[in-house]
């Protein structure tokens, strides 16, 4: 019923109809429109106040969910840290009661990375690597000062023999230690495992599963194959020229006879527990113009910085030798 | 204001100003409400398709924020397994080569959770992803941690017996070392008092009488007293896995039978006493009821001095123990 809508005019006293210019309409529509969107706001403010849209509950949901779960993780993690923390202690006693004969007090453990860090003071032994490297450094002037007097001929001889020098040397680890775990028992005085009094340790000792693989640490003659009840029990001597000669004992079996020729590497024997020996384990020693040296600064084919410095921090804390 | 509207009536040709009844502006009014309700709704649709609503937004960055201590727990969980990697590692190629025992299996150790959907109640919410591999990492976790131990106790097991066994074995001298070695195992062809040829079963120490005599190995002293056999006043200790220690012609016991002796008790004094043709001890180690090479069980390898410091050492329950 479009019916036309008049308005009193009190000018000219008659009635006009009413007519909307377009931009009365425009205007009136856009009135319109913010109207109803104000109108709209108020709404949703009052609905929102008391009411949840539906992705809203979801988003609730999820969070109740998430939240419940966390706690349960919270406490889950609580409980796992716990026992973490309970087998460093039961695996830090197992250490001590097989690697170390004296009981420490207090477990020192860094937290954070890997839990357990054994090596703590290993900075103390940072320096000796400027050590060993001036030490080395002095041993090369000496040698330039014995080569400068030697004549060309001994020079050539020296120069070729010093190829020969090098491959023979000792230079890596008689078996395969990775991550160094294996590293048992330094040289130097160590708590003996039957005497329990500190006896001095003329080598190292290296812990592997009876029948690992042993490989001769330089080139060289075997000069002795050994088997005896007691001491190194069976052991290898393997003469390395130079004045040089490496000991490998406790061995289950051989793999070598007096008298070969052996290249570094080559598998002379296996790990075991013969001899004077509280576990399976190899003990190694070098001897040089017949006296005992350290083995841990013959490993330098095998060994970074980092992990010598390892070996080092390692070597030294274990207290206690397995013959 | 002149807001008055008229209508033309066609019925009597006149103006009349427009009135709305009372039930008409109630219609209008309704009509207006429903009007902008609808609008409101579509105004919130259109918006929703682009925006999302403050409310939302809080709620959206409370998710994120637990997502982030999510994040925070998987990266401890992280920790936690490196901890347990490394313990592994301990477990595996540190102790049990030790003590000689197998390696545990891999499927053991990381038995896997595969095919069931153990967490399914989680399916339905947004983030099941990141709850369900959470709580599958910690199930994870706590299995390897229970495995390992389990390991543990099994390798402190072990080592208690190690140790034990250590201290059992008769593994040292039973007098001091500066002593000379007499007669060894081995057939005699003449026997210092019988004067004939004969099997001898043990290891002979020259030292002069009242020489202190140890024990070479914790065990049970089994036997105390005369023996008829020849070994006169003798001690016979049981170290247990099959090894016996036998020490004769003593002048003085100072154990008697049934006593528990740790390595490095004084048992007695040497003497001559029994088949002795002078002062010595006859000291004699059995496996399994045969007599063994007694010099095989100790080294010579030990001066005096270290020997009595050793003795000291095992009777002061010394720490090193």
């Amino acid at each position: 019923m479009p019916k036309s809508r008049y308005r009193f005019n009190p000018d000219s006293l008659s009635f006009d109809k009413v007519k909307l210019g377009f931009r009365a309409v425009l205007l009136r529509s856009l009135a319109y429109l913010v109207g109803s969107l104000i109108v709209a706001v108020v709404y949703y403010v009052i609905f929102a106040a008391f009411f949840d849209s539906p992705k809203e509950k979801a988003l609730l949901r999820e969070i109740d969910q998430l939240t419940l779960q966390y706690e349960i993780i919270h406490r889950e993690m609580d409980n796992l840290n716990r026992v973490v923390v309970q087998l460093e202690e039961k695996d830090d006693n197992l250490y001590r009661t097989i690697f170390e004969a004296e009981p420490i007090p207090v477990t020192q453990r860094e937290s954070g990375v890997g839990g357990i860090n054994r090596y703590k003071d290993l900075e103390g032994y940072n320096n000796s690597n400027i050590v060993i490297e001036t030490t080395k450094k002095l041993d090369n002037l000496k040698k330039k000062i014995v080569v400068q007097s030697k004549s060309y001929e001994e020079l050539y001889d020296l120069a070729r023999r010093k190829e020969e020098m090098l491959e023979s040397i000792p230079a890596i680890m008689p078996i395969s230690n990775k991550d160094l775990t294996r590293t048992a028992s330094g040289f130097g005085p160590r708590v003996h495992p039957i005497y329990k009094i500190i006896k001095f340790h003329a080598g190292m000792d290296f812990t592997a599963p009876t029948g690992s693989e042993i490989y001769v640490t330089g080139n060289g003659t075997i000069e002795a194959v050994n088997s005896s009840a007691r001491g190194l029990g069976k052991h290898i001597i393997v003469d390395h020229g130079f004045g040089y000669k490496s000991i490998y004992a406790h061995l289950d079996d051989f793999n070598v006879r007096r008298g070969q020729k052996v290249e570094r590497g080559d598998v002379i024997g296996f790990v075991g527990n013969t001899g004077t020996s509280v576990a399976p384990h190899l003990h190694y020693e070098i001897k040089l113009n017949g006296k005992n040296i350290d083995p841990v600064n013959y490993y330098m084919n095998d060994l970074t910085a980092a992990e010598y410095d390892k070996m080092i921090e390692i070597v030294s804390k274990t207290g206690q030798s397995f013959d | 204001m002149g807001k008055r509207k008229y209508f033309l009536d066609l019925n009597d040709l006149q103006y009349k100003q427009v009135r709305h009844s009372f039930e008409k502006k109630l219609l209008y009014a309704f009509l207006w409400i429903a009007g902008s309700v609808a609008l409101t709704l579509t105004y919130y649709g259109i918006y929703q398709k682009h925006f999302e609503s403050p409310k939302e937004y809080v709620l959206n960055q409370q998710i994120e924020s637990l997502k982030l201590e999510y994040a925070i727990a998987n990266l401890k969980l992280d920790e936690s397994m490196k901890a347990l990697t490394s313990l592994k590692l301990s477990d595996e190629v540190r102790y049990r080569p030790i003590l000689q025992m197998d390696s545990i299996p891999w499927s053991i150790r990381n038995p896997g959770f595969g095919g069931v959907d153990r967490f399914s109640d989680l399916n339905s919410y947004m983030n099941r992803d990141l709850l369900k591999s959470t709580m599958l990492r910690i199930e994870e976790l706590k299995n390897i941690a229970n495995v390992q131990d389990e390991s543990f106790n099994t390798i402190r097991e072990k080592v208690d017996e190690w140790k034990f066994e250590m201290d059992h074995l008769p593994a040292i001298s039973p007098v001091d070392p500066s002593f000379r070695l007499g007669d060894g195992y081995g057939f005699r062809e003449k026997h210092p008092v019988l004067g004939f040829g004969r099997m001898h079963y043990g290891q002979d120490f020259s030292v002069p009488s009242g020489t202190k005599i140890y024990a070479t190995g914790d065990g049970k002293v089994i036997e105390s007293g005369w023996n008829s056999g020849g070994f006169g006043n003798h001690v016979v200790i049981d170290h247990g896995y099959g090894l016996i220690s036998i020490y004769g012609h003593l002048s003085e016991i100072k154990v008697p039978e049934g006593i528990n002796v740790n390595r490095g008790d004084l048992i007695g004094l040497s003497g001559s006493t029994g088949t002795s043709s002078g002062p010595h001890l006859h000291y004699q180690i059995n496996k399994y009821g045969s007599p063994v090479k007694a010099t095989n069980f100790f080294n010579n390898d030990i001066t005096q001095e270290e020997f009595y410091e050793m003795i000291q050492a095992f009777g002061s329950d010394s720490m090193l123990r």
